[in-house]
């Protein structure tokens, strides 16, 4: 908090009721959290029967061994990572400045660039013609294929709009302008320093969306070797699921028990997985957090 | 104003000169049939009728399959070694298993489909579909000319002929042929622990026997920790077990069959449908299903299974579901006789759908000869379990006794296998008989097959060939039944669990036949007296 | 779009339509980098959503795809009948419906005052901590999400089930049971994405001015007082965007966790447009259909959209447009 004063008995009260609700938030998530890092270690047997609820038990790391031994999961890290880094970066080049000229009053055609947006997000041509026109522009199977198809969102469009349109004092840009300062250096000069949270969210969202994504991969990639780090794991994860109905179902033995086989090793590694799989993207949300501190930017104004 | 109108319009003429463009390059290049494909003498002239390799000059065909995600194809000793004997270069567009049908419809769709489909999963829909719009070559003349393999087998089954022989007249994909696959759907299995410890030394022969069986397992205790955590009957959502219990009141499949006059029956409008909610309704209510049998997972069943709580389950084999090595003191289940005969489903040994040539392949006859080697005895060891030398070795070539060597690096054999060959959790063109196993059937196997012999086979039948319908019957049974299936499984769990009485029995009948039930089996009578017709 | 319409609509009452013109000429010109600006997104939704616009059509036509999308043959609104006529079809949209709601009721304000509550706690260890915590729960994959459900739920073993038959509380099967789907369905999803959600009210906190909240001290105000008339009026615009958003998706639950959570049992409460269209995918791919009912979830999507965009645009300063 800014301004440090002492506390009154009310706020006093409510701090402490605050911190009581946030605990409570943290005992109710960290619960399934733990129960995933402990599964994680675990005896397979003994997490499915509900015996293992709380701590490890059986402990075994065979889970990570196998997730380490397995060449395709480095493979599949390395493709993400770039795929997210160029991705992102695309995204926000195209996101931020669309956003910004949206968010000026005084920007004809507004109101079309806004309609013709929306509209996409309701109405799309579908699978088949999607796939033609990637197959046209000669980019399958190509990194491309999974970066220019989502190159933007409507959905963070409009909420960088409206960060822009709520946080970004009209008054600077009218000083701005009698200054004789041109848009362009508005833009990079001014408005994009004052909006490192919005930034920093929107590279979030973009990311985190890249590194999720694996329907594009699925679609547009046909060599192994390119395919990112989900799905690789849905072929280890996926599989698993099917099985229930298939172990059983196989058209013959050899079929049986290689589903069979999948299946236990995917109970085994499917915790291990998805820590192995989400840990670079939760250790980078505290390097986020500073940016979401209030005053950073009307600070920066002032100053 | 006026320049804003302009440009709006200018926009959206841009746009509609995009959309057409866009769509006329759709349009031409869906429409491969067009260009056909060149198989006449130039291309047929590079082939070799017989012998190795296949082709005088190397080619190269694309080719597109099911990854099981362990190792990638080009990397697998089996297509290196097909590769160097044929002379057949090969270039792979893989989807993984889990999502291999959304990419196979769509490369079909999108007209950017590869020359071959090998493990391709083909609906029947797709052969008739796209085979009826010459995207898939029909096979029959290739066959007749360059597949003396697949020739000979065809021509000593001809049941399998017919199986893959659309209405059209012509066979558009090959399949796994497994020539003595006993079962199609893993079997159910008796706890032997349990049989052991309640001192039965036979199993269950009729359903009487079968609910004295499981009331026992309930009550007596027979996993001896002294809790009644016992569960006598366990399933997955009844998938598993449906298909076996039906056998008691003469049903030999869950949705469709036909019985030994011919006739077609749609299961769930059956009398002996209506036996079979009833007992397991009696076996719901008095806690001998499993009670979470509608909402567990398989991993849950499994896990209940190695805790030694189940007394009877279904799965391939006994020992995924109860854990530890394969053995033979857990005993198959006999289907058990109700006031009728007990009947049980065959594999009608084949599986279709695994391979396709499209006619965007320039070399049909190469390719033809190539996967026809795959029909003979060595083709399918090499396909099996990869080139003779690494996994495994001939004993005696001339009976085709192998043996297993060491798993190069230690490790597990299935796994090794993994990356060797495509045939590991998918369906291959393949021959599979005695001769390709022989060698590497333990005693297990031997054990399994005389329990087959023994309990099912003597029953059992093909429960319906694997008919073709037309494209309009096709829709209309798929449009059918997307709404009568989800209806029929919603009230087969409300019948079992007593939410529904059994006596509201023939109210269900009346809204099945709203839904079309009777339409169905129209449908598929009609499809099976032309199937039955021709030869 | 509204904009533009309205002052054309001035323009034509007023005498002085060439003057506005000429300044509407000048803005334009004077503002081209805008333009430029805009010119990559415009492009890409050009390119890459009206380029394979021309895919609509197929929810008309039955589409055969070695004929293609031109070639394929017209058949109206059969596919749409069909839809409609579907033994479940009311089912299927009071499902999606109720569900969608159930859940914007729940997890709608929830992130909000999770993140107000962020807010006013010192920057540290602990605020760190719960933040990133109550962040991970997002990135767990579905199929893993609803294996956990089922493992906490399951009658025989499940630690909620435990939990509720040691405080003496007869638990229901909330697997089977149909009554208790929807709650089992928004309250896993609460949990799963509560704290994702507040990441864009922390930002958008960000932007409040401490000056206020000095002056607001200054005058004796309390937290409370000052969170309600500083904090919660900046977030306000944000709050109203995602509202009207998410209004514009109340058909599109998604099918992956229903699917995995469906059984025969709780089918009458769990069968949604997208776990239908699924089915009758598996059964054949049929194209013409599932975007026929696609095309139908869009228009209603869109209706709504507008219509609760219009109803911010006339009672708060606040809208898409």
């Amino acid at each position: 908090m800014a301004a440090v004063v002492k506390e009154t008995r009310s706020d006093k009260i409510f701090i402490v009721c605050n911190y009581i609700y946030l605990l409570l938030a943290f005992v109710i998530v960290a619960y399934p959290l733990l129960y995933i890092i402990s599964a994680s270690i675990s005896d397979p047997k003994l997490v499915n029967s509900g015996e293992m609820w709380l701590l490890p038990k059986g402990i075994t790391f065979d889970g990570y061994l196998r997730v380490f031994e397995n060449a395709k999961i480095w493979s599949g890290y390395k493709n993400t990572i770039i795929y997210t880094v160029i991705g992102t970066t695309v995204n926000l080049l195209v996101t931020l400045p669309a956003a910004y000229a949206l968010s000026r009053k005084d920007f004809i055609g507004r109101g079309f660039f806004m309609a013709m947006f929306m509209f996409t997000m309701f109405f799309g041509g579908g699978l088949v013609p999607g796939y033609l026109l990637i197959k046209n522009l000669g980019l399958i199977n190509s990194m491309w294929a999974l970066i220019l198809p989502g190159a933007a969102s409507v959905w963070n469009i409009i909420v960088a709009r409206t960060f822009f349109q709520s946080t970004i004092p009209k008054e600077l840009q009218e000083a701005a302008h009698i200054d004789g300062c041109t848009n362009m250096r508005l833009f990079i000069k001014i408005v994009l320093p004052l909006s490192a949270p919005i930034i920093a969210v929107m590279a979030l969202f973009y990311g985190v969306g890249h590194w999720n994504s694996y329907f594009g991969a699925l679609i547009y990639l046909n060599e192994e070797a390119k395919y990112p780090l989900q799905m690789i794991l849905r072929q280890i994860l996926v599989l698993q699921e099917m099985s229930a109905e298939t172990t059983g179902a196989a058209v013959n033995a050899s079929v049986a028990a290689a589903l069979n086989n999948k299946a236990e090793v995917a109970s085994l590694v499917k915790y291990a997985v998805i820590i192995v799989s989400t840990l670079p993207v939760i250790a980078v949300y505290p390097f986020l957090q500073r940016y979401f501190v209030q005053g950073v930017m009307i600070g920066s104004v002032k100053g | 104003m006026q320049k804003l109108k302009k440009t709006w319009a200018m926009l959206l003429s841009m746009t509609m000169i995009f959309t057409l463009l866009a769509g006329c390059g759709s349009g031409s290049s869906d429409t491969p049939a067009a260009e056909g494909n060149k198989s006449g003498e130039e291309t047929a002239s590079n082939v070799n009728k017989e012998g190795f390799p296949i082709v005088k000059e190397p080619i190269t065909l694309t080719m597109m399959g099911q990854d099981a995600g362990i190792q990638n194809w080009k990397d697998m000793e089996f297509f290196k070694k097909m590769e160097e004997m044929t002379g057949v270069k090969l270039e792979f567009r893989n989807a993984p298993i889990d999502s291999f049908d959304t990419k196979r419809n769509l490369v079909f769709a999108s007209g950017d489909y590869p020359d071959v489909f090998f493990s391709g999963q083909l609906q029947a829909s797709d052969e008739v579909n796209y085979g009826g719009q010459g995207v898939l070559l029909p096979l029959e003349d290739l066959i007749e000319n360059y597949a003396p393999n697949l020739k000979k087998i065809l021509d000593d089954n001809p049941d399998i002929r017919k199986s893959i022989t659309t209405p059209d007249g012509h066979i558009y994909s090959l399949p796994n042929i497994d020539l003595d696959a006993g079962w199609y759907r893993g079997p159910m299995w008796y706890n032997g622990k349990f049989l052991k410890a309640l001192g039965m030394d036979k199993v269950p022969s009729t359903t009487d026997e079968l609910y004295t069986y499981l009331k026992r397992v309930k009550e007596e205790d027979p996993n001896g920790n002294g809790k009644q955590d016992e569960i006598p009957l366990t399933s997955v959502k009844l998938d598993d077990l449906r298909m076996w219990l039906l056998g008691s009141w003469g049903i030999y499949n869950e949705v469709i069959y036909s019985d030994k006059e011919n006739k077609v029956h749609y299961t769930p409008m059956e009398p002996g449908y209506k036996e079979y909610l009833t007992f397991l309704n009696k076996l719901w209510s008095e806690g001998l299903l499993d009670k979470e049998t509608f909402s567990q997972t398989d991993e849950q069943k499994k896990a209940k299974g190695k805790n030694n709580q189940v007394g009877l389950f279904a799965d391939y084999h006994a020992y995924f579901t109860l854990g530890g090595e394969p053995n033979m003191t857990d005993p198959m289940y006999a289907p058990v006789n109700s006031n009728v005969p007990a009947v049980a489903a065959k594999h009608p040994g084949l599986a279709k759908g695994a391979f396709a040539i499209t006619n965007k392949n320039q070399h049909p006859e190469a390719t033809i000869r190539w996967v026809d080697y795959l029909y003979s005895e060595e083709g399918a060891e090499l396909l099996s379990n990869g080139p003779e030398g690494i996994l495994w070795k001939y004993v005696n070539k001339d009976d085709h006794t192998k043996e297993w060597l060491p798993v190069p690096g230690g490790g597990d054999r299935e796994e090794y296998r993994a990356t060797l060959t495509p045939d590991y959790a998918t369906v291959v063109p393949k021959l599979s008989n005695d001769n390709v196993k022989r060698g590497f059937e333990g005693e297990f196997e031997a054990w399994l097959k005389k329990e087959t012999a023994e309990k099912i086979a003597p029953i059992s039948k093909v429960p319906f060939p694997s008919v073709y319908l037309s494209q309009e019957d096709q829709q209309e049974a798929s449009s059918l039944r997307s709404d009568l299936d989800t209806y029929v499984k919603q009230m087969e769990a409300k019948f079992v669990t007593g939410q529904e009485p059994l006596s509201n029995w023939d109210k269900y009948i009346e809204t099945c036949k709203k839904m079309g039930g009777e339409r169905i089996v129209e449908i598929y009578q009609a499809a099976y007296d032309q199937w039955n017709s021709s030869k | 779009m509204q904009g533009n319409g309205q002052s054309a609509l001035s323009m034509n009452v007023e005498p002085t339509t060439i003057i506005k013109k000429k300044s509407t000429w000048r803005k334009m010109l004077q503002n081209w980098e805008l333009y430029l600006f805009i010119a990559p997104a415009f492009f890409y939704f050009l390119i890459f959503h009206y380029g394979p616009m021309y895919g609509i059509q197929i929810a008309f036509k039955n589409f055969i795809p070695a004929k293609g999308i031109m070639g394929s043959p017209w058949v109206g609104f059969d596919h749409f009948e069909r839809f409609f006529n579907s033994y479940y079809f009311w089912d299927l949209l009071w499902n999606t419906l109720s569900i969608s709601l159930y859940e914007l009721a729940i997890g709608f304000p929830l992130p909000i005052i999770l993140a107000l509550a962020f807010n006013e706690v010192k920057d540290g260890f602990f605020k760190r901590t719960v933040q990133t915590v109550t962040y991970a729960p997002h990135f767990i994959s579905v199929v893993v999400m609803a294996g956990i459900i089922i493992t906490f739920l399951s009658p025989s073993s499940g630690i909620i089930i435990h939990i509720l038959t040691f405080l003496g509380i007869d638990a229901p099967s909330f697997l089977t049971d149909p009554a208790w789907f929807k709650t089992m369905y928004v309250l896993s999803g609460v949990w799963q994405s509560t704290g994702w959600g507040t990441i864009i009210y922390l930002a958008a906190l960000s932007g409040v001015d401490p000056q206020l909240h000095e002056a607001a001290v200054m005058d004796g105000a309390s937290r409370w007082q000052r969170i309600w008339n500083i904090n919660i009026p900046t977030i306000v615009p944000t709050i109203t965007i995602l509202l009207i958003l998410n209004m514009g998706s109340i058909l599109g639950v998604g099918f992956e966790k229903i699917l995995l959570l469906q059984n025969p049992l709780n089918m009458e409460a769990s069968d949604v447009i997208s776990t239908f269209v699924y089915r009758s995918g598996l059964i054949d791919a049929q194209y013409s259909f599932s975007t026929a009912v696609g095309l139908f979830n869009s228009v209603v999507n869109a209706i709504l959209l507008v219509t609760v965009n219009q109803i911010a645009r006339r009672t708060s300063e606040t809208s898409l447009w």
